[in-house]
């Protein structure tokens, strides 16, 4: 397998302009300047890691986002960064041919390649509401987790069950890691991910041949370290309480904050807020519409998504508007109460609302 | 007699799986078994909730064809609560929607179904010079088809996308390719039959400007969907509302979701759109369709031959409603009925109209579970969507066992997906369909053309002069219904410039509003309402039906394009449109059915999208759970 610096080397891309590439990523990935050497380090040293990429029950967005990375694009990822040599969606083979290529993978690079999982098993009717070749997708996923290297798992599907496992739950779908014990799995939560956080997960796999640092519930820190709520373009309006009171009002045309119109921000972890959609382009707090927390955990059955929070969980760690929101209305126990009252005496055009 | 198996079936959405009974004096298949493998329940999970969240789970059907689920969902609710959504909402639907068929199609085209006629080993035998002089005849051969689409908006300066026909262009590919083939390391060219000799029919510049630009779309296509991005602040799966969008508008206002900026955005994406099927999809698509044509490859056409479906799209202006209202007095896109016999002529073929009330008659379209893992008190009889009762019933193959399958069983059950039918009777969905009603339509005087439908008269009439074939014969074929697609995509750019004029007209008349809230709290609504959303996804005709009940749902039942093409056999012996068009496929390798898979692939298969449970019956759901919650792995 050849390294990055090979593969540019024979672009005849020269030291100059690999290095410049080596700072641009370096920037990308949120890391401080003194990592440049470690970056051009491991381009020089690290080939394309095989990647094995499975389907289970699921809608196949997360591909689709995927598909839309723009830094890095996924072309280059998929065609320079890794070896993609399993993907349902992608892959030119199918049938016994493209099982029998994924097992000798699996034999040929035991212990080194990744397995990406995009949906989740059902494990209802013993696994057969998910059958490939002829067999559960249970077993498919088992198969390819035990020789590989790390699992990530793309999508709130993977993650958490995500829609199909939503009350009632009919196919007992689960998340992955309930079904794999053994084996590192990084959550990439999201219905569905952020394009360049799944491009981000996999060149941090790649460059620096390690798991990126992960939080408690074990999503990537640096993708998922903060609520959108803490870096929404329209945080300034929640902290002047100005609201949007309904679809198309005044406040809506202005910008301003949707938390009475049912946003999950406050609640929800995720980049949407600063990296954004498409390169930056927009989220869809930007478009209008509240957070419906799709990175959460269970965030299907905490609805109905237009009902306003009721409790914003105040964690330890910078909450300063929080705290400012509780502590002007002094004695409201819960901060949507709180910001709920101050909306009330300033924004006056607004008379409709949840009040 | 062989029976040859194909699981996974991949570059679709979703698992399906097909079993082909061959001939092997012949190499003929004679026979052929299509098996939906997954299952959700999605529906089962709508149930009880809000109907204003419906569309967010309905979405999830399908992340490919991401938004028309929730667009169908929209509509659904919004007929069943009678909301007319104002102008500027229906505009900026219509731009999504026409979004989604371009994306839809291009990506279909050249990432699913073009490693199915084109190679990238055949490409290592190019020559790039030659294959840039060949790009230049190409555009001058078929560049005129650029010119059938109209440009109401007239913006752009010159087109920013142009093919690039140079030698080092092609070069750098030829040399990307061969290096992943000497690296051993082939990725997503692993392990597919290659050495299949239809690969042999295109000359290798064909091949290389093909996978040239396989490669180059799979960069441009993150830029076609900008206008869902900007008015659904996402994709996949974007933002509705009931009672219109969301995003509002505002010149005023410098936070405003929309405002010059934001429309300047997604008027320059729709014209990349515009130029990425003019000059890209089209010329390419004519270039290896015609090739095929010219060497004899017209099956695969199957149930179109037959009978065909469609249900009507892109509404000029905000309509009453669709179970009782204008919506189909309002659709430019007159697909809506129901077409015969197609292949015999267009003298000959029948033509039926489909208007809102049929969609609401419990006699015109019926599904069936006689074929299908589920239950039904009378197997022999179809159910309407507002009545369907879904019961859950795997019973595993015909050879091997429950885990571990052989052989399907055809006669018995054998799929996840269902079989809708039209008054009995199978019909292939899809642009193909569409286009065949529409032309038919026309053809045969029964509709007033639009100037949509006389813009699809017009290609078809295009096409039918490059292949020098009438419409009934390419038409329905492997090769016709992937055309079809691509000049599809084209109307989809045509009718978002149509659009966004309009947006632009309506703003500038002083109407910025996008939303209709008057019955947007439960307590305005009716005790009961029925209603239906329509819509054409770009698989096929898709409809969502939703009984609402104090507020919740309380039935919500999708009948979608795979279900139609997809789905197993009826009573009666009918059989989808993905098993008719494998019949009387000629194989050159019996175990390696390449012609088979074009043929599915030509279909865009979404099997998320056709799988799924209907009813409501508690019992069933409880009797699923328990048996389901025995904790295997926990």
């Amino acid at each position: 397998m050849e390294t990055f610096w090979e593969t540019f080397k024979r672009h005849g891309v020269n030291r100059r302009d690999f290095l410049k590439f080596a700072t641009t990523i370096t920037g990308i990935m949120g890391l401080s300047p003194s990592m440049i050497p470690e970056v051009v380090r491991a381009l020089e040293t690290k080939p394309r890691v095989p990647v094995i990429w499975i389907h289970g029950l699921e809608c196949t967005c997360c591909s689709e986002s995927f598909i839309r990375s723009a830094t890095p694009l996924a072309s280059d990822v998929v065609l320079t960064m890794i070896s993609l040599e399993y993907d349902d969606t992608l892959s030119a083979a199918a049938g016994e041919d493209l099982e029998k290529h994924r097992r000798e993978i699996i034999k040929k690079y035991w212990g080194n390649y990744i397995l990406a999982v995009e949906g989740n098993p059902p494990l209802g009717e013993d696994g057969m509401y998910c059958i490939i070749g002829g067999e559960p997708f249970l077993k498919s996923l088992k198969e390819s987790a035990e020789g590989a290297k790390a699992v990530i798992a793309w999508g709130s599907c993977a993650s958490w069950g995500c829609v199909q496992a939503a009350k009632p739950n009919p196919t007992t779908a689960v998340p992955i890691d309930k079904v794999i014990k053994d084996k590192p799995i990084i959550k990439v939560p999201g219905c569905p991910p952020i394009a360049e956080v799944m491009t981000g997960v996999i060149m941090h796999l790649v460059l620096f041949d390690s798991i990126p640092p992960l939080d408690a519930q074990g999503r990537p820190k640096q993708f998922y370290g903060n609520r959108i709520h803490d870096t929404c373009y329209r945080r300034a309006f929640f902290n002047a309480g100005q609201f949007v009171e309904r679809f198309d009002d005044e406040g809506a045309k202005k910008g301003w904050c949707l938390y009475k119109v049912g946003c999950r921000g406050p609640t929800t972890y995720n980049s949407c807020g600063n990296i954004r959609w498409y390169n930056g382009l927009s989220y869809p707090i930007q478009a209008g519409h509240g957070c419906i927390g799709c990175s959460e955990d269970n965030f299907w059955d905490n609805g109905p998504f237009y009902q306003r929070l009721t409790t914003i969980p105040v964690p330890n760690v910078e909450a300063n508007a929080d705290k400012v929101g509780v502590a002007v209305a002094a004695a409201a126990a819960a901060g949507a109460v709180a910001h709920g009252v101050i909306s009330k005496l300033r924004s006056k055009p607004n008379k409709k609302g949840g009040e | 007699m062989a029976r040859v198996v194909v699981d996974p079936v991949t570059r679709i959405e979703g698992h399906l799986r097909i079993e082909l009974i061959v001939d092997e004096k012949s190499g003929k298949v004679v026979d052929a078994v299509s098996c939906g493998t997954m299952w959700r329940g999605i529906e089962l999970i709508l149930k009880g909730r809000d109907p204003r969240d419906a569309w967010a789970f309905a979405q999830r059907i399908c992340g490919v064809c991401t938004s028309i689920h929730a667009l169908a969902s929209v509509r659904a609710v919004e007929d069943a609560l009678e909301i007319k959504i104002p102008k500027n909402a229906n505009y900026i639907r219509n731009i999504m929607y026409g979004s989604l068929q371009v994306h839809d199609h291009l990506v279909h085209f050249y990432h699913l179904h073009a490693l199915d006629w084109v190679s990238p080993l055949e490409a290592l035998k190019a020559d790039p010079v030659q294959t840039a002089v060949l790009q230049n005849q190409l555009l001058e051969k078929y560049g005129a088809v650029a010119e059938l689409m109209p440009d109401p908006l007239g913006r752009r300066a010159y087109p920013k996308k142009f093919p690039k026909a140079t030698p080092g262009y092609f070069r750098t590919f030829q040399e990307k390719i061969k290096k992943i083939v000497e690296s051993g390391q082939l990725g997503i060219f692993a392990a597919h039959w290659w050495d299949h000799p239809d690969y042999k029919l295109l000359p290798p510049e064909v091949h290389l400007m093909a996978v040239a630009h396989y490669l180059n779309m799979l960069d441009v296509q993150r830029e076609l969907f900008i206008p869902q991005v900007v008015f659904g602040g996402k994709n996949p799966h974007p933002h509705y509302i009931v009672g219109g969008m969301m995003c509002s508008i505002s010149l005023n206002d410098m936070n405003a979701p929309i405002n010059v900026e934001r429309l300047a955005v997604v008027e320059d994406a729709i014209y990349t759109q515009a130029e990425a099927v003019n000059l890209f999809y089209l010329v390419d698509l004519l270039a290896i369709g015609h090739i095929y044509v010219q060497k004899g490859q017209t099956y695969g056409g199957g149930l179109a031959k037959k009978r065909v479906i469609g249900y009507g799209e892109f509404p000029d202006e905000s309509y009453s409603g669709i179970k009782n209202g204008d919506y189909h007095k309002q659709v430019l896109y007159h697909c809506n009925g129901v077409v015969e016999d197609f292949a015999e002529g267009i003298e000959k073929a029948k033509y039926y109209p489909l208007m809102g009330k049929d969609f609401a008659d419990p006699g015109v379209i019926q599904e069936y579970v006689a074929h299908s893992w589920y239950k039904y008190p009378d197997e022999k009889s179809g159910l309407h969507p507002w009545d369907g009762i879904t019961e859950p019933n795997y019973t595993g193959p015909k050879e091997g066992t429950k885990t571990h399958w052989k052989y399907l069983d055809e006669k018995g059950k054998y799929s996840w997906i269902k079989s809708p039918r039209w008054r009995g009777k199978p019909c292939e969905v899809g642009p193909l369909a569409r286009y065949i009603v529409v032309y038919t339509g026309v053809k045969q005087g029964h509709i007033k053309p639009s100037w949509m439908d006389e813009m699809i008269v017009r290609q078809i009439d295009f096409v039918s002069k490059v292949l020098e074939l009438p419409p009934h014969v390419w038409l329905p074929t492997t090769v016709g219904r992937t055309a079809a697609r691509g000049l599809e995509a084209q109307v989809g750019a045509a009718a978002n410039l149509y659009f966004m004029k309009k947006l632009y007209d309506n703003i500038k008349a002083g109407d910025t509003s996008v939303a209709n809230m008057e019955r947007w709290e439960p307590s305005t609504w009716p005790k009961e309402a029925k209603g239906i959303g329509l819509t054409e996804a770009p698989r096929g005709a898709l409809g969502h039906w939703v009984i609402i009940k104090d507020g919740k749902i309380a039935n919500y039942q999708c009948v979608v394009p795979t279900t139609w093409n997809g789905g197993a056999r009826d009573p009666m012996g009918g059989q989808g449109a993905f098993e008719e068009c494998m019949k009387d496929t000629p194989l050159k390798v019996v175990n390696k059915p390449l012609e088979v898979l074009r043929g599915i692939h030509s279909f865009d298969p979404c099997l998320a999208c056709s799988t799924h449970l209907y009813d409501t019956e508690g019992k069933e759901i409880l009797e699923i759970r328990v048996q389901g919650s025995q904790p295997l792995c926990y």
